[in-house]
């Protein structure tokens, strides 16, 4: 008992890395820009779509394809923007957080008609690690170590470039920030670039671990945005912590009941959270 | 230096501006006043592109700025310090004051001129680890006007500096606004204490209802009756 719980534990806080990385590409989109990106996991299953392709089909070794991967999610975050967000900017929130609704159905029929409903998925063959009583998957702990790495060097340009110090201001006060000299524009262009990178790169992520389907993204869309909300709209701490919260409450919940047992559990948490503290765990105030 | 002519200027369909025309010479320090709504702020929104003119022309060392985006303006050399202190509140003293240096051309001299301003401002330099959000008002406004200095400016636009600040504060604030001038900036400032104001000025303004309504040297002005009366109360 103590061991299947333990390895739960183990896993869930495996799967929070990543989720903690799904969580502040959002949160930055959100600090940032102030739009809603509605089809972020969406994007995440096209880029597994596309590892797939070039890995089953073309027979591209998993890590280039990778690389392949971060490099056009990264382009594709930015067409995004160029395409659906900058000309939305001015306009009511409703009609942006339409269109990028909308793009949920564009994305998924996108995939339908190009992959079909079947489950793909990448054959990677990579031993179980075992300390003690404890035993993970590779693919889980690469995928957890590499999620933090990425947050680390995030985390870094954030605090110690002026780009990254460009981000924060933008998204505290944006015509203050304008008067320092920076462009919003570019900023806005860059962070959905990140983003779009961090979804391919959550792709990488994912493709050992998940097959993927046309409506994959959507449980992980949902999953972000309670990570987000829990932690505090546009707070990337807040992202952090609820990420690891939910990691470790379904993975644990999903041992002793079921999976299904288990995203109720973690709305029933999200929704008495919100009910203390409607601004989240660590407050709404801004992205820092 | 600053040059500008008959500009008008529009919130939306609201005419705020009407055929405004004002100008900064080099190292003079002008100030505006005027009741609420007179357009003060508005001006300088305008001229550091906050603002589009609909009319008119605003000239900065020779150069038409009214149809460069806010950041250009900066690039050139005129820092806007908005109203009420505003920095960014979930930055360090430090960073904002980094920030402040963001433009390329001043990036070079950041750590001289965050030297220099720690040397003016030495509560700063106690407080450069600190939140700019647990600062006190007087704290922040300076800090604001710090930061406006690390872009390498010639024309700093002060908006209500004072505002807000207790009288001990207020008079803190004009000594460092003082030292700032006598190190050779090009001043325009938008104040509500008059008093305080005129003695640091060379030149005013007396803007109302988005029109110029008095002008003239600081002697011209503070000798006019209307001024007296109505600002300075005498």
């Amino acid at each position: 008992m103590e061991i299947l719980l333990l390895n739960a534990l183990a896993n869930g806080i495996l799967l929070g890395g990543v989720l903690a990385l799904l969580a502040f590409g959002l949160n930055l989109i959100f600090g940032v820009v102030k739009v809603i990106h509605m089809a972020y996991g969406q994007c995440v299953m096209l880029g597994m779509y596309l590892i797939y392709t070039l890995r089953s089909i073309y027979e591209v070794p998993l890590l280039a394809a990778s690389a392949v991967a971060v490099a056009a999610m990264a382009i594709w975050g930015a067409l995004l923007h160029l395409l659906v967000i900058r000309p939305l900017l001015g306009v009511e929130r409703l009609n942006q957080l339409l269109a990028l609704a909308g793009l949920i159905i564009v994305f998924e029929n996108l995939a339908h008609v190009i992959w079909g409903a079947d489950l793909r998925g990448v054959r990677v063959d990579l031993p179980v690690v075992s300390l003690g009583n404890l035993f993970l998957k590779t693919s889980n702990l690469l995928a957890f170590l590499g999620a933090l790495a990425v947050l680390g060097i995030l985390y870094f340009v954030l605090q110690r470039t002026y780009v990254g110090l460009a981000i924060r201001a933008i998204a505290q006060d944006t015509e203050c920030a304008r008067l320092m000299g920076i462009d919003p524009g570019r900023i806005y262009l860059l962070t959905l670039t990140i983003g779009g990178a961090l979804t391919g790169l959550i792709a990488a992520f994912f493709s050992p671990i998940y097959s993927v389907h046309p409506h994959f993204g959507g449980s992980f869309t949902l999953m972000a945005f309670i990570i987000v909300v829990l932690g505090g709209m546009g707070n990337l701490a807040g992202g952090f912590l609820g990420a690891f919260i939910i990691g470790v409450v379904t993975s644990v919940a999903a041992v002793f009941t079921s999976t299904e047992v288990a995203e109720i559990l973690a709305l029933v948490i999200f929704i008495l959270v919100v009910l203390v503290r409607p601004q989240g765990l660590l407050g709404a105030r801004g992205a820092r | 230096m600053l040059e500008v002519q008959g500009i008008d200027v529009f919130y939306g369909e609201f005419q705020a501006l009407f055929n405004m025309s004002l100008e900064v010479r080099e190292q003079e320090t002008v100030i505006t006043v005027g009741p609420n709504g007179a357009g003060k702020s508005t001006l300088l929104r305008a001229i550091s592109g906050l603002l589009p003119c609909r009319n008119g022309s605003i000239r900065f060392l020779g150069q038409a700025v009214h149809n460069l985006q806010a950041h250009r303006i900066v690039e050139l050399g005129i820092a806007h310090v908005p109203e009420g202190g505003r920095v960014f509140p979930h930055l360090t003293v430090l960073e904002n004051l980094k920030i402040g240096s963001y433009i390329r051309k001043a990036r070079g001299a950041a750590d001289r001129n965050l030297g220099e301003i720690y040397q003016l401002f030495p509560r700063l330099a106690e407080r450069r680890l600190q939140l700019a959000d647990t600062l006190s008002g007087g704290e922040r406004q300076m800090l604001a006007i710090a930061r406006s200095l690390m872009s390498g400016p010639r024309l700093i636009l002060l908006d209500e500096p004072s505002s807000g600040l207790a009288p001990l504060v207020v008079g803190m604030l004009f000594d460092f606004i003082s030292r700032i001038k006598s190190q050779g900036y090009s001043i325009l400032m938008v104040e509500q204490n008059v008093r305080k104001a005129l003695e640091l000025s060379d030149r005013a303004y007396l803007l109302e209802s988005g029109r110029v309504r008095l002008q003239g040297t600081r002697e011209e002005f503070s000798q006019e009756s209307y001024i007296r009366q109505a600002y300075l109360g005498l």
